[in-house]
């Protein structure tokens, strides 16, 4: 009887063994089958595998000498932790589109990005697609650039055009004062009950980094002209700008115009006349003409300034690049299939496709786009603003950069519990210590 | 064949937890020792940089903040625990109707996850929508801010907690009652004891290792806090929700600060050590006493 428990489970493991090596043999079967091929990790959303899809089976029609393997990236919490298991792992692809500005610097600082202005043509073809401004702001702190400035989703005020006719404004509120104004008469009880139900918006309460970007961010970048938070070693939001986003917000949130309560878990609140306008992007759109109900308007405009703001107003743009990994065995013809994917044609395809904007200099005006333009309307906010937007400070302390404003924008703005000046100047102090 | 291989046998049967135990706990636990001296982003290379870390901790308002309120959370959700479930296990060992239903439902939160827990809970507390305040509201009394106060948001968390655990401390507690011996509580029937000086008298010492296994096991668990403010708060308001192990997750998983949280994870032990041994000694003096 023993025996026979024995001998089994000698068997069991000579088959486990013999698993595991035929499941090794195929598996390197499989890498060496794709061994010359390129490999490309596009975002995982449908319309941008779509894109990817078709972009791939283009070029690998083109030239069949460089052949793509396109892939979306896996699935998880999100992109930024699967590209940094890959980096860990060494099994990162050797082209990826969907890198997050901010993530940039730390992993050109741990030498695991191409520097592409070191491939011949690089440089004159961006000069070409991407304005100066562009150009400096995705330069890394070695004087390299790691990124191809890619796409954009500018931050915008998204507003209820029907609230708004309704409290007697022709136009949405473009400065603090009539932001506050609308916010006054838009704050309402309607069931009577004793409690606000309509704000004018809404800000997610959470101390989270990444919420910054779509309300104290855009908002300092629009007061002060496209600012910088941090140059280098410095710190540059210690200021005015800074001090009066923070005001205005917390005015807002002393006022009651925006609800402290998390409504993140409501239908939305917007499309439901519960807030009246929200700080988003054209992904909006496509939502909103899916589940709007029957008359609802909206539209889009710039973000509101300080009022006496002058010259043109920028927001944040959530710009997301291609890199090309140090994985990667020929980094020139990655480049060469990157350039392929950004052409003109293709940049229009990624319009219709996805309805992002593609960084790409004076994309209104040009004729090639005007088209698209006409039967899209309410992406022309957006191709407008595309010309003032601003990504994110090269910096590979950014994450606790913002972590940093956003305890002090909690206590401040929020909970009132500082001053707009002490909360700017403890943040300031606080970034200082950890700049390198 | 097989023969000649037979002395081999019980080391295969415990390789599985042999090689557990050196890739789950030895192996990170070293790994976590050696990291306290390095600065490590886990991209770039390690940089050894020595007593660092612990002067950064040493410095690190945020961190004893976030001790400080796991603290808080403890004194909350450990005795109310306790009571609450004795409170119903006592009630549970009656010979009550659908007793073996009641059983099953108050075990029944244990076995949810935990994220599921807190996000219906996120709908009760809700300030304008949540169902509390609505009944508040009815009643003709004011809301209550039970997430978006801080002094309020801790105390919400430990009651939701306590809902969430209270059915393995029940069963926990139900295992104590029925072993204390049923003469005792004749023999205190003839003396003419109330149900008070049954309780306090029998059934309390009766079940004191019980009530000693339950505070160890809540006080771990409530210093393992996490799931619960990282969901429903992210550490606010003003960082009143900021546990001990979400301020650690923050420190090696949001910033990549892995030296850093690794001498966090070290101090945190050793707090944790010294809580649970001074419980201990204080249950035993008490016992003895």
């Amino acid at each position: 009887m023993r025996n026979t428990h024995i001998n089994f489970l000698y068997r069991f493991l000579r088959v486990f063994l013999l698993i595991a090596v035929l499941a090794g043999i195929q598996c390197d079967e499989n890498n060496r089958s794709g061994r010359d091929a390129l490999l490309y990790w596009s975002a995982n959303n449908p319309d941008e595998i779509h894109f990817a899809r078709e972009m791939v089976k283009n070029w690998n029609e083109s030239d069949p000498k460089i052949q793509v393997v396109h892939q979306p990236v896996p699935e998880g919490r999100s992109s930024e932790e699967i590209i940094l298991a890959a980096v860990v792992g060494k099994t990162t692809p050797d082209i990826y589109s969907n890198m997050w500005q901010g993530d940039v610097e730390a992993y050109a600082q741990a030498n695991v990005l191409i520097p592409l202005d070191t491939i011949t043509g690089f440089l004159n073809f961006m000069t070409a697609r991407c304005d100066s401004e562009t150009i400096a702001e995705v330069t890394s702190l070695d004087g390299h650039i790691y990124q191809v400035p890619w796409k954009i989703n500018p931050i915008m005020l998204l507003y209820n055009e029907n609230i708004f006719e309704n409290i007697g404004f022709q136009d949405p509120p473009d400065t603090y004062s009539d932001f506050l104004e609308a916010a006054a008469r838009i704050q309402k009880d309607s069931d009577g009950d004793g409690y606000i139900d309509r704000w004018i918006g809404y800000c997610e309460v959470l101390v989270v980094w990444y919420q910054r970007f779509f309300d104290f961010y855009p908002l300092y970048l629009a007061a002060s002209g496209g600012g910088s938070l941090v140059k280098g070693s410095e710190v540059k939001f210690n200021n005015e700008y800074a001090v009066e986003v923070f005001r205005f917000l917390k005015t807002l949130y002393e006022k009651r115009y925006l609800p402290r309560e998390r409504l993140s878990a409501r239908s939305d609140a917007f499309l439901a006349g519960v807030i009246a306008t929200r700080f988003a992007g054209p992904w909006e759109i496509a939502h909103a003409e899916k589940f709007k109900p029957e008359g609802f308007k909206y539209s889009f405009q710039s973000m509101p300034v300080p009022d006496e703001q002058e010259g043109p107003v920028y927001t944040y743009g959530d710009p997301k690049n291609i890199v090309i990994f140090n994985t990667c065995k020929d980094p020139a013809r990655a480049w060469r299939f990157i350039r392929f994917m950004i052409e003109k044609e293709n940049d229009l395809k990624f319009l219709e496709i996805t309805s992002q904007i593609p960084r790409r200099r004076n994309l209104f005006h040009d004729e090639f786009f005007r088209n698209f333009f006409q039967q899209n309307p309410k992406m022309i906010p957006f191709a407008l603003q595309a010309e003032h937007v601003k990504g994110t400070d090269q910096s590979p302390v950014l994450k606790e950069i913002f972590d940093i404003i956003s305890q002090e924008y909690e206590a401040c703005v929020i909970y009132g519990t500082k001053s707009p000046e002490t909360a700017i100047a403890d943040a300031a102090r606080a970034v200082e210590l950890i700049l390198p | 064949m097989a023969r000649k291989y037979v002395h081999l046998t019980p080391y295969f049967l415990v390789m599985p937890y042999i090689v557990h135990f050196f890739v789950f706990i030895a192996f990170p636990v070293l790994f976590s020792f050696f990291l306290m001296f390095h600065k490590w982003n886990i991209i770039s290379p390690m940089e050894f940089i020595g007593l660092h870390n612990f002067y950064r901790l040493i410095n690190d308002r945020l961190f004893f903040r976030s001790i400080f309120n796991t603290l808080i959370f403890l004194v909350i959700h450990v005795p109310l625990q306790i009571v609450v479930a004795l409170f119903f296990a006592e009630i549970l060992n009656q010979k009550i109707r659908l007793r073996g239903f009641f059983r099953a439902a108050f075990f029944l939160p244990v076995i949810v996850s935990g994220v599921v827990v807190t996000m219906l809970w996120e709908q009760l507390y809700g300030f304008d929508t949540g169902l509390l305040n609505r009944m508040l509201v009815s009643v003709g009394l004011p809301k209550v801010g039970w997430l978006i106060r801080p002094e309020l948001a801790m105390p919400s968390i430990a009651i939701m907690a306590t809902w969430k655990n209270v059915g393995l401390y029940i069963v926990l507690f139900l295992v104590g009652l029925q072993s204390v011996p049923p003469q005792y509580y004749e023999a205190a029937d003839l003396e003419g004891a109330n149900r008070w000086q049954k309780f306090f008298y029998i059934t309390l010492p009766g079940i004191n290792p019980t009530v000693l296994m339950v505070l160890i096991l809540s006080t771990i668990g409530g210093f393992s806090l996490f799931i619960e403010p990282y969901i429903m708060t992210g550490g606010g308001p003003l960082n009143s929700t900021l546990s001990a192990v979400l301020y650690i997750y923050k420190q090696g998983f949001f910033y990549y600060h892995m030296g850093y949280a690794a001498t966090l994870g070290f101090c945190f032990a050793i707090i944790i050590l010294l809580v649970i041994a001074l419980q201990k000694r204080f249950i035993e003096r008490e016992s003895g006493n």
